[in-house]
C-alpha cells in the first residue's frame, strides 16, 4: 500500500479506489492517461475562406480612413459640405432601397419595420443633428487641437478594437459610441456649422448604416459582399493616397497583413494547436434550463 | 531546523542524519507541519480532512502542527483536540480565504514556526491555498522536505487556468512528493504540473463511519425522499436539480426532496419551488452544520449529487455511509469511489439523472434495493482515515529518505523545468528568497530560537491528559524513550 512496497501484478490493476489493491500508492499503470483526449472539436480552417471573413475587418479599416479622408478634404476646404450633404443622401437611398431588397428575401413571417417609421428616425436624428450642429462646432473650442487629434485618433482605434466583426448588425454600442465620438471631435474643428453638420450625417452613415447593410450583403450575396470588401479596401487606399501617400502606404500594409498574413498565420498555427480533454473536465450544461423557470 | 541540519552534515543526509536525530528517525517519528490557508472555523472538505488526518498521525506518535492564516479575531496559537496546535499567523486575506502572495513576506512567520516547532517534513494542502504554495516555496529554502495534497480537479482550456497551471509546475517542479485524492485526480495534476507521475500517490479521502451511520426509523415510509446536500453553487450544478426537481415531482406525487447547503444558487431553487407550487415537497435547509448532516441524511431514501466537477466527492460516501441509495453525474474521480451496485452513475444532463432516479425509485417500490444497514456494513471499511493517515505516513517515510535540493541544483532544475521565462523568474526569486533567509539567520540566528513546547509527537506533554485513556498500552510502550 505505501509508496515503495514491491508490486505484486497478479491481478491487473484498476482504477477504482474501493478495493484495495496490491499496487504501491504511486503505481503507473499503463493505463494511466488512457482517457485523456487531444483537440476535440478542432475546426480544420481553410486559407481562403478565412481570408474572406477577414475581408470584412480589412473594409473597416477602410471605412474609417475614408472618413479621415473625407474630413480632411472638408478642413481644406476642397469638399463644399453641401455636396457632402448630396452624396450622402443619395448613398442613403441606395442604400436603403438594396436593404429593403435583401430584407425582403429573408425574413416574411416577422413584422417588418415600415417605412414610415425608418423616415420618423432619420428625420429625428437629422433635425437634431442640425439643431445641435452649432453647439458641438463649438464644443471643443476650449481644448487644444493636439487634443483633440489625439483623442480622435483613440476613439477610432478602440471603434476598430471593439468591433462586433461576427455580429455587425447592429453595431455594438461601444464601437458605436466610439466613433461617433472621434466624428464628433473632427466635426467640431471644421470652419462651419454646416460643415460640422454634413460630417456628422457622413458619420452616421459610415459607422452606423453601413454595417448593417453590409451584414445583409453578407448573409444573402457572399460573392457580391467579397466584391465590395475588396473595393472598400482599393477606395480606401486611393482616398487615402490622393491626400497622403505614406498614410496610403501603411494602410495597405495593415491591409494585406490583416487579410492576407493573419489568415495564414493562423492557419499554420492551427496544427501546433495542442488542446487536452479528459475526465477532469468540468462537465458543461447544454440544455436549456431556463424552460423550467419560464 | 532543515538548514541547519544541512550544514551540520551535508553530503550524506540520510545515514548521518539518522545518527544525530537518533530518537526521531530511528523509530521513524516525523515533525510535521501542515500548512494550507483553509482550516477551521472555515468549512469544508480539506478542513476536515487536514484536521482528521493530523489526529490520526498524532495518535501513531508523530509531532504534527497546522498552520493557517488567522480567521477575523482567532489569531496567534490556540490547541485542538489532543494537543494538535494551530498557528494562525497574521497574514493578509486576498480572496475567497486565501492569502496574497509576494512570495517573500510569510518567510519570518513560517520560519518561526518550522525552526521553533522542528519541522521535518511540511505538507500543504490545496492548490488554490496562496499560502501552502509560500510554505513549500521557503520549506524548500531552508532545505526542509515537502509534500503536497491537491484536493481539487482543474481545466486547461482558459486564460485563468494555464497561468495557475503554470504557478503549480513551478510549485510542484521541485516539492518531494504529491498526494492526489483520486486517480482522475493524479492524472489531472499530472499534467497541470508536468510532474513524474512515480512521485505522485493516490490516497482518497476518508469518512468517520461512526459519524454515518444509518437510522431507518427516521425515514417516513408515505413517501420517497431525496437528500441533496452541497454548497448551492454552479460547481456543483443546482441548475440541472433545478430542472430535476419539476420533472419528478410531475410524474411521482409522493416524492420530496431534502435540500442542505446555501449559496449563490439558491435563487433557482427558490424560483422553481415558487413557480411549480412545491413549498410542502422541497425543503430548503439552508446551510447545515458537520453534525447536523447525520441527522438529515437518515431521513432519505436516495441520495443525490449533481456535481459538474468532482476530485473525490465525500458527500456520496457520507450518504452511502447513512444507507442510502447513490445517484450521481459520472464527473471527475466519482466512478472511482463507490462499487457499481452502490451507485448510479448518469451523465450530467437532467434526462439523463431523470432516467437514473426513476430506476431507483422504482427499485425503492418494489422493495429490491439493499436495506441501509446492508449498504452501511459495505461502506463503513472502505474509507478511513486510519488507513489514510498510515499510507501518508509511508509517504513521509519515503519523503525523509529523499534530498532537497541545494539551491543550485534547485535554480537548475526551475529553469529546465518550468521553461526559460517563467524558470528564470522563479529560480530569481528563489534566490532573493535565500538572501531573506540568510538575513533573517543573520538577525535571529536559529540556535537562539527557543524550541516550543511539544504536544504531540514523540516527546509530547499532552500525554498525562485523556489520549493516555484511549491508548494506554501504547504510550506505556513509547514512555521509555521520553522520560
Amino acid at each position: 500500500m505505501g509508496p515503495d512496497s514491491a508490486p505484486g501484478p497478479a491481478v491487473p490493476w484498476q482504477k477504482v479506489l474501493w478495493e484495495r489493491q496490491p499496487f504501491p500508492d504511486n503505481y503507473v499503470d499503463q493505463r494511466f492517461l488512457e482517457e485523456l483526449r487531444r483537440n476535440e472539436g478542432v475546426r480544420q480552417y481553410r486559407y481562403w475562406s478565412v481570408v474572406k471573413e477577414a475581408g470584412f475587418v480589412g473594409q473597416q479599416l477602410s471605412c474609417v480612413a475614408l472618413f479621415i479622408t473625407l474630413w480632411l478634404y472638408m478642413e481644406q476646404g476642397l469638399l463644399s459640405p453641401e455636396m457632402l450633404l448630396l452624396t450622402s443622401l443619395v448613398c442613403a437611398l441606395l442604400g436603403y432601397g438594396l436593404h429593403q431588397v435583401l430584407t425582403s428575401q429573408i425574413e416574411p413571417g416577422c413584422e417588418p419595420r415600415t417605412r414610415l417609421a425608418d423616415l420618423q428616425s432619420a428625420a429625428i436624428f437629422l433635425s437634431f443633428t442640425f439643431g445641435f450642429s452649432p453647439v458641438l462646432k463649438t464644443l471643443t473650442e476650449s481644448v487644444s487641437t493636439d487634443t483633440v487629434y489625439a483623442m480622435s485618433a483613440v476613439m477610432l482605434l478602440a471603434h476598430l478594437v471593439s468591433f462586433p466583426y461576427a455580429q455587425p448588425s447592429p453595431p455594438g454600442s461601444l464601437s458605436l459610441n466610439a466613433a461617433l465620438f472621434a466624428s464628433v471631435c473632427l466635426a467640431s474643428r471644421l470652419p462651419g456649422a454646416l460643415h460640422t453638420f454634413a460630417m456628422l450625417s457622413c458619420a452616421l452613415l459610415v459607422f452606423a448604416l453601413w454595417p448593417c447593410l453590409l451584414q445583409r450583403l453578407r448573409e444573402n450575396a457572399p460573392n457580391q459582399f467579397t466584391g465590395v470588401c475588396v473595393g472598400m479596401c482599393i477606395g480606401g487606399v486611393g482616398g487615402l493616397g490622393t491626400q497622403s501617400l505614406g498614410g496610403a502606404m501603411l494602410l495597405a500594409i495593415a491591409l494585406g497583413s490583416v487579410t492576407l498574413l493573419c489568415p495564414l498565420l493562423l492557419v499554420r498555427l492551427q496544427r501546433h494547436k495542442d488542446n487536452i480533454h479528459g475526465p477532469w473536465d468540468e462537465a458543461e450544461i447544454h440544455e436549456d434550463l431556463s424552460r423550467f423557470l419560464h | 531546523m532543515g538548514q541547519r541540519r544541512r550544514v551540520a552534515n551535508p553530503p550524506s543526509q540520510g545515514v548521518a542524519g539518522a545518527r544525530t536525530d537518533c530518537v526521531r528517525v530511528s523509530d521513524r517519528k516525523h515533525n510535521i507541519c501542515m500548512v494550507s490557508d483553509f482550516f477551521y472555523p472555515n468549512m469544508g472538505g480539506v478542513e476536515s480532512h487536514i484536521y482528521q488526518l493530523s489526529q490520526c498521525l498524532i495518535q501513531k506518535g508523530h509531532k504534527v502542527v497546522i498552520a493557517t492564516h488567522a480567521y477575523d479575531r482567532r489569531k496567534g496559537v490556540r490547541y485542538l483536540t489532543n494537543g494538535l496546535k494551530v498557528y494562525y499567523l497574521p497574514l493578509q486575506v486576498m480572496y475567497n480565504q486565501s492569502t496574497a502572495t509576494t512570495c517573500f513576506h510569510s518567510l519570518p512567520l513560517l520560519r518561526c514556526v518550522f525552526v521553533r516547532e522542528r519541522i521535518t517534513v511540511v505538507h500543504a494542502h490545496s492548490s488554490f491555498s496562496a499560502m501552502a504554495h509560500d510554505a513549500l516555496f521557503h520549506a524548500k529554502t531552508m532545505g526542509l522536505n515537502t509534500v503536497f495534497t491537491d484536493h481539487s480537479l482543474f481545466g486547461f482550456a482558459d486564460v485563468s487556468s494555464v497561468l495557475t497551471n503554470k504557478l503549480l509546475t513551478v510549485s510542484l517542479c521541485d516539492t518531494n512528493h504529491i498526494v492526489c485524492v483520486s486517480y482522475t485526480s493524479k492524472e489531472n495534476t499530472v499534467l497541470r504540473a508536468t510532474l513524474n507521475p512515480e512521485i505522485v500517490s493516490v490516497i482518497p479521502n476518508a469518512v468517520d463511519p461512526t459519524d454515518f451511520t444509518p437510522d431507518p426509523s427516521q425515514r417516513q415510509e408515505d413517501r420517497i425522499t431525496i437528500v441533496v446536500i452541497s454548497r448551492l453553487v454552479y460547481r456543483k450544478g443546482i441548475d440541472l436539480l433545478g430542472g430535476i426537481i419539476p420533472e419528478l415531482c410531475l410524474k411521482h406525487p409522493d416524492l420530496h426532496f431534502l435540500i442542505g447547503g446555501e449559496g449563490p444558487k439558491r435563487i433557482v431553487l427558490e424560483e422553481v419551488r415558487e413557480k411549480y407550487q412545491l413549498h410542502d415537497r422541497v425543503q430548503l435547509l439552508g446551510a447545515l452544520e458537520h453534525k447536523d448532516v447525520r441527522g438529515v441524511l437518515v431521513q432519505g431514501h436516495i441520495f443525490l449529487n449533481t456535481s459538474l466537477t468532482e476530485a473525490f466527492c465525500m458527500a456520496i460516501v457520507e450518504g452511502a455511509s447513512c444507507g442510502l441509495q447513490v445517484v450521481s453525474t459520472r464527473v471527475g474521480g466519482i466512478p472511482e469511489v463507490l462499487p457499481e451496485d452502490l451507485i448510479t452513475l448518469c451523465e450530467p444532463t437532467v434526462r439523463s439523472l431523470c432516467a437514473g432516479l426513476e430506476t431507483v425509485i422504482a427499485q425503492q417500490r418494489s422493495g429490491s434495493l439493499p436495506s441501509p444497514a446492508s449498504i452501511h456494513a459495505r461502506v463503513k471499511n472502505l474509507y478511513t482515515w486510519k488507513n489514510v493517515a498510515e499510507r501518508t505516513e509511508k509517504v513521509y517515510d519515503r519523503v525523509a529518505g529523499e534530498e532537497v535540493l541545494p539551491l543550485d541544483r534547485r535554480l537548475w532544475r526551475l529553469r529546465a523545468h518550468c521553461g526559460p521565462v517563467s524558470g528564470s523568474i522563479f529560480a530569481f526569486v528563489a534566490v532573493l528568497d535565500f538572501l531573506f533567509l540568510l538575513l533573517l539567520q543573520w538577525l535571529v540566528p536559529d540556535r537562539l530560537m527557543d524550541d516550543a513546547v511539544d504536544a504531540t509527537g514523540p516527546h509530547r506533554l499532552w500525554r498525562q491528559e485523556t489520549i493516555v485513556k484511549q491508548t494506554k498500552s501504547r504510550s506505556h510502550s513509547k514512555g521509555a524513550t521520553s522520560s
